[in-house]
């Protein structure tokens, strides 16, 4: 241990004055290898930024990794089987319906609940005498929305993102006034055409006055609205809830494996009713999707890495033979031959390592200016952080071509005659 | 008498060029004791650069035995002769081999700094100054070698070789390059040396210089003899 660590520091001391006595050289081959390890850095960064991106997005729509996702064929049985299933349980149980909020007996500007900015569907078209037509002004002052209840916190399974006000209270005793979080194509709606707040659902009792808390963005392009299961129930017999016509698609997320996918399967199955799971697999459906990608762009990378170095390697040829002397002298006082190799094997890695340390940094600030730049017009890029594993990738890239450009003039350096260079 | 610190017997060197082999040393036999000077002298190209080569463990011979301290390393692996060359030997050459991107004192540390019997930077300080003070030299730790005359130099390159106390002292025409009175310096302090028991081989072209070691050989045509004083 002692011994080790003596040669350690001894090769640690050596190293440093050799990198101190040839700065030009040692930063000419950073030089050679800088644009090698940024080009990998680039790559690793830009894959990992794009897959975190997506993934993200896989995760708004279709939930977590893991989540499982129960379709439940309609049944006039289902929504009661499935409703008390999930009850206490983390399971979350989500019935699609639809609404039309605003003025009674008013056809929605968007019938279907059409996303807003398809023109002319909601609108009745003008057309003139040789029969070309332009969209006209909406019909009615009603906005129609998909209408999502669920039983409980949706948020466990799908990483709705917060855009403004509340998510919905699961922990309160259920409002007549069913309070909605909408997403934000039904926000643009809301804003664009002002509609007095009266809710229709099909099969409600009466018309309802629904609060807006809040807005999400859910990833839809349709306009959607989220409400407390209970909290319509309260104006839905359950009756229209469960009619097959109505066709009111009911989904149960849960996890893979839970007490409740085991009992609903099993219910349903009693009773009859299809069901139809599906486990939530993004990341490996995105990996296979972008491991060709990233395969392509890293071998370019690595393309340019290897031209750095054969950089390191000419230039590290080129020191040890400068240092003949200085070698031979090593050997001469004693150090040995391996402790000489693992010096110049030691000075290219540092060198490496140094540039690996520049190209992330340049690495970093490159990422801060361009999601500075561009980041107000695409939103992949605002506030994006520097992913850890480019810099990983980085740090190995610099390390691996360090050793590789310093490894055939460690073992010259190794080879050095003491007695041919000494003599007088 | 002591046990002989270095006993040579039979030692050949053969190099085979591009020629026919030739023969460089031709079964040396040579005893030294431990606090003894002896100076070699011959001509150039008589092998004196090759004897002190194999003597250091930087070359080996092809026939022969080495005993260096009781112990026959006539066949001795690089690492441990690494271990030799550190632990027993210290080398003073014509040129001084100095590395001009280290000061004084750092050129003498790297005898210290060599992978072999690791001493905290205090310790290395002081064994250092030590050194360089042996030789005269203590105030010039901090320059560079650039900047120092050629005996300055010199003196750097045996501070060098003494900095690790040495057995054995291996100076192979430290004074080619310097003017008589500088020279005569160096080989005083290579000679002082002598005085704390360590051995010293000198080869030198200069008969007042051998005149001044404890014994001088001779070596004509890789054949080494006692040369008696007349
Ligand atoms: N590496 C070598 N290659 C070829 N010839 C060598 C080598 N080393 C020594 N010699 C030859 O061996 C002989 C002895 O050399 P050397 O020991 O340096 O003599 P000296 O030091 O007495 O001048 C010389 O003729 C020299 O040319
Ligand atoms: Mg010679």
């Amino acid at each position: 241990m002692r011994r080790l660590s003596g040669s350690y520091r001894s090769a640690l001391i050596i190293g440093v004055q050799g990198i101190r006595a040839r700065k030009l050289r040692t930063l000419l081959s950073m030089i050679s290898l800088f644009l090698g390890v940024l080009a990998v850095v680039t790559v690793q960064a830009g894959a990992s930024i794009a897959e975190r991106a997506l993934m993200s997005d896989l995760e708004l729509r279709s939930g977590y990794d893991g989540t499982l996702i129960i379709d439940v064929m309609p049944h006039e049985k289902s929504p009661a089987i499935v409703t008390e299933t999930v009850k206490g349980s983390d399971a979350v149980a989500l019935i699609a319906t639809q609404a039309i909020i605003g003025e009674p007996g008013v056809s929605p500007i968007n019938p279907g609940a059409a996303p807003f900015d398809q023109g002319s569907w909601g609108t009745t078209d003008i057309c003139d005498d040789s029969g070309n037509c332009v969209p006209g002004p909406p019909t009615g002052e009603a906005i129609e929305v998909a209408l999502t209840a669920v039983t409980g916190d949706l948020m466990t399974y799908r990483p709705l993102r917060h855009v403004s006000g509340a998510w919905l209270d699961f922990s309160t005793v259920p409002s007549m006034s069913p309070r909605l979080v909408i997403n934000e194509e039904a926000a643009k709606g809301f804003q664009n055409h002002q509609v007095p707040a009266e809710m229709r659902v099909n099969g409600a009792k009466a018309n309802m006055t629904p609060q807006i808390v809040g807005v999400v963005n859910d990833g839809d392009v349709q306009p959607r609205a989220y409400v407390r299961h209970d909290e319509l129930t309260n104006w839905l017999p359950a009756a229209s809830m469960s009619d097959p016509n109505m066709g009111m698609p009911l989904q149960v997320m849960t996890t893979k494996g839970s007490a409740v996918e085991q009992v609903l399967t099993a219910k349903l199955r009693g009773a009859g009713i299809e069901s139809y799971a599906n486990l939530t697999e993004s990341r490996k459906q995105m990996e296979d999707q972008l491991k060709l990608m990233r395969l392509v762009f890293l071998s370019m990378a690595g393309l340019v890495l290897l031209i750095g170095v054969a950089g390191i390697l000419n230039v590290g040829l080129a020191t040890v033979g400068e240092r003949v002397e200085e070698f031979a002298l090593r050997r001469a006082v004693g150090t040995p031959r391996l402790l000489l190799a693992g010096i110049v094997l030691a000075e290219t890695m540092l060198t490496g390592l140094l540039t690996a340390a520049a190209a992330i940094g340049v690495g970093v600030a490159g990422l801060k200016v361009v999601s500075m730049v561009l980041g107000s017009r695409e939103p992949l890029l605002q506030g994006v952080q520097f992913p850890w594993d480019a810099g990983v990738a980085g740090i190995i890239a610099g390390i691996v071509a360090g050793v590789l450009g310093g490894f055939i003039p460690a073992l010259r350096a190794a080879g050095i005659p003491i007695a041919t260079v000494m003599r007088a | 008498m002591t046990q002989p610190i270095i006993e040579l017997a039979g030692i050949t060197r053969i190099l085979k060029g591009q020629e026919e082999p030739r023969t460089i040393l031709d079964g040396v036999d040579l005893t030294v004791h431990p606090g003894q000077s002896v100076a070699i002298v011959g001509r150039s190209g008589s092998g004196k650069s090759t004897l002190l080569s194999i003597l250091g463990l930087f070359d080996r011979p092809d026939q022969g035995t080495y005993v260096l301290d009781g112990q026959d390393i006539s066949r001795l692996p690089e690492r441990k002769a690494a271990k030799l060359r550190s632990s027993h030997f210290g080398f003073v050459f014509q040129r001084f081999f100095l590395l001009k991107h280290l000061t004084a004192a750092q050129n003498v540390a790297m005898a210290l700094v060599n992978g072999q019997g690791w001493l905290p930077r205090r310790q290395r300080r002081a064994r250092v100054l030590e050194a360089l003070d042996q030789v005269g030299i203590a105030h010039l730790a901090k320059n560079r070698p650039t900047r120092m005359s050629g005996g300055e130099q010199q003196r750097v390159a045996i501070a060098r070789a003494l900095v690790r106390d040495p057995r054995i002292l291996l100076a192979d025409e430290p004074t080619g390059a310097l003017d008589t009175e500088t020279g005569t310096a160096v080989i005083e302090a290579l000679l002082s040396a002598t005085h704390r028991g360590c051995s010293l081989v000198l080869v030198t072209h200069d008969r007042d210089h051998a005149a001044r070691m404890g014994r001088t050989m001779s070596l004509v045509d890789g054949v080494l003899t006692e040369r008696v004083p007349v």
